[in-house]
């Protein structure tokens, strides 16, 4: 006896139940599903959107969690937009490690990927040696370390003067510094676009190298032409998953600046000022209205990234 | 879907001088020494004498001291152990929310029929795209108003909603890729919706609920911003919390029990990456996990 597969349920509640009408069928098999959805429909309501929209109107308004809150219609964007060096001290930081650590973490990942990809012995062991950085890297542990090392008496400078003879700075107390010892923590953390490529990189198919070996094309022309043409899609994959995270760094930011985003603003992450914004000085609606321009911030991101990948992602159809 | 991710591929044409290889790998491995350098350096320092910390930046300590690990425990008011137990609470509880509320609602979009359901799958995918930013703050006037404040209650029962949209898409993915014939033959025995589920979705799914599990334990771990908001109570923090109050009330002073203390953090997640590597690679390869 053939079920067609996707009717698979009703269809066996129709031959269960046979006296009852399709309307009771209907709505068992409603009912059966809605109660698996549950538990997510009440998170959806009820932690997602449900808050989504309390934000948007809390945003609109002055709420210190203590009185009720009071509208001041667009006053906190208009703010935001014209009167905060605070904020934008903290998108000039943000954009800036965003733009410096995303090409060059992908840079590095996509190097290594491609060292690894001619087959070589002891794969797996270099592998889980570049990826255990990512593992570990977004914890207080690996930040705390991170103080440590960029110290002006941390092992980076200990290191600068027995190799170099060079005294280096503070580097994590220097404003000049600070934030490029973030960047470099985030570079560390390559290995899992790594692992993503090397998966690309698979999925290329060998005989379009041999058919490019065999008409000559040189190892360089095969990686202009074959590798990176058909490894865009994974690129764009990576960018965007990437910059998406980026924008949303916070704990190595914290640890390292004491909470405080300095030295002079210059770690200021924007996730670190919302969250001092929040629950520093519990300006809950100005907090509420950033948060709103983040997501403006990476919609309008992520919308160009789309836009932009039919121009340089290459699809096969 | 295991071997396309982790053997090696065969070499192309195999053509690749002996020199060039060595030259490969020695290259590879003193980059490998240069990435893992601060980790190895971390751990040696939590070994070493206090004072020999500075002046030497040779892994190799001159004699093993393990006062680092004794200060840190009780460095503050309350000792490490307390913050692992609430770490370890927290995170298992979450995990287990993350598997059952997940796949539960992966089992509904993946296998059964009904009405709204790809309008509820489409606002799921939405969810993704979200930052939590965004949900942040009413949901921590929720929390508040519930007297959930200080206690681990917002940490664990949002996971047991689902909330973690990413993982729902993970399942059902894979559920999708169950042969339904095996669910059709359980119909025909007159099987409810409960047990395919139960007992036919769940056993088949077995890696990739526990990828979800790993990912969940391990994010749950690490986690530093929902413990910061929700655990002002120094009782109820979780090792990481305790580590940042650690930094701040040691300031620079003592890097030796800093270093003891952030070593045993990442104990479980080292452990997770020890036994389940496979998983975990495979898990971001097929997925495109961000970490």
């Amino acid at each position: 006896m053939a079920f067609r597969s996707d009717t698979l349920v009703e269809e066996s509640r129709a031959a269960a139940l046979p006296r009852k009408g399709a309307m009771r069928r209907i709505f068992d098999r409603n009912i059966h599903a809605y109660v698996f959805l549950l538990p997510w429909l009440i998170g959806f309501f009820g932690l997602t959107l449900g808050p989504a929209l309390a934000s948007l109107y809390l945003s609109f308004t002055n709420y210190d969690l203590l009185q009720s809150p009071d509208w001041v219609g667009a006053a906190n964007y208009v703010r935001i937009a014209t009167a905060d060096p605070k904020f934008a001290a903290s998108m000039k930081v943000t954009f800036l490690y965003v733009l410096l650590s995303v090409p060059l973490k992908l840079a590095f990942a996509l190097l290594i990927a491609m060292a690894f990809n001619r087959g070589i012995k002891g794969l797996t062991l270099y592998r889980a040696i570049f990826y255990l950085p990512s593992l570990l890297g977004s914890s207080v542990a690996i930040a705390v370390l991170w103080r440590q090392l960029f110290a002006s008496d941390g092992l980076v400078n200990m290191a600068l003067w027995q190799l170099f003879g060079y005294e280096g700075p503070s580097w994590i107390s220097n404003p000049n510094y600070s934030l490029y010892t973030l960047v470099i923590l985030s570079i560390w953390q390559f290995g899992s676009p790594m692992i993503i490529f090397l998966a690309g990189l698979r999925q290329i198919p060998a005989d379009m190298y041999e058919a490019a070996e065999i008409d000559g094309a040189s190892k360089q022309r095969q990686f202009f032409r074959i590798t990176l043409p058909l490894l865009t899609p994974v690129i764009f994959f990576n960018a965007v998953i990437q910059t998406i995270e980026a924008f949303k760094a916070f704990t190595p930011a914290f640890i390292i600046s004491e909470g405080t985003g300095g030295p002079i603003n210059s770690t200021l992450f924007y996730t670190l000022y919302l969250y001092q914004e929040a629950f520093g000085f519990f300006r809950m609606g100005y907090a509420s209205a950033l948060a709103w321009v983040l997501v403006v911030i990476i919609s309008l991101f992520t919308a160009f990234s789309f836009l932009s990948a039919r121009y340089w992602v290459h699809y096969d159809d | 879907m295991t071997d396309a991710v982790t053997s090696s591929r065969p070499s192309l044409g195999g053509q690749r001088s002996p020199i060039r290889s060595v030259l490969l790998h020695g290259a590879l491995i003193l980059f490998s020494l240069a990435m893992l350098y601060p980790i190895l350096w971390m751990i040696s320092g939590s070994l070493r004498p206090q004072e020999e910390l500075f002046g030497s930046s040779s892994l190799i300590p001159s004699s093993v001291d393990l006062g680092g690990y004794i200060r840190g425990w009780t460095g503050l008011r309350v000792s490490f152990g307390q913050f692992f137990w609430n770490s370890l609470f927290i995170a298992v509880l979450a995990t287990i929310g993350n598997v059952v509320g997940c796949s539960l609602a992966a089992f509904a979009f993946a296998r059964l029929r009904f009405g709204g359901r790809n309008f509820w799958f489409a606002l799921m995918l939405g969810t993704l795209m979200l930052p939590y930013h965004v949900v942040l703050i009413p949901q921590y006037i929720l929390f508040l108003e519930l007297g959930w404040v200080n206690t681990s209650l917002p940490l664990i029962v949002p996971k047991y909603l689902a909330t973690d949209a990413f993982f729902i898409f993970l399942m059902v993915q894979f559920f999708r890729g169950i042969p339904r014939e095996l669910d059709e033959a359980a119909v025909m025995d007159g099987c409810s919706p409960f047990r395919i589920y139960w007992k036919i979705m769940l056993p088949l799914s077995l890696p990739v609920l526990a990828t979800a599990a790993i990912f969940s334990f391990i994010w749950t771990w690490d986690d530093f911003f929902g413990p910061l908001i929700y655990l002002n109570d120094i009782n109820t923090y979780t090792v990481q919390l305790g580590l940042r109050s650690f930094v701040d009330s040691t300031g620079s002073s003592d890097w030796t029990a800093l270093f003891a203390m952030s070593n045993l953090s990442l104990v479980p997640v080292f452990l997770f990456f020890l036994f389940f590597q496979r998983l975990l690679i495979e898990g971001i390869a097929t997925t495109g996990m961000k970490r």
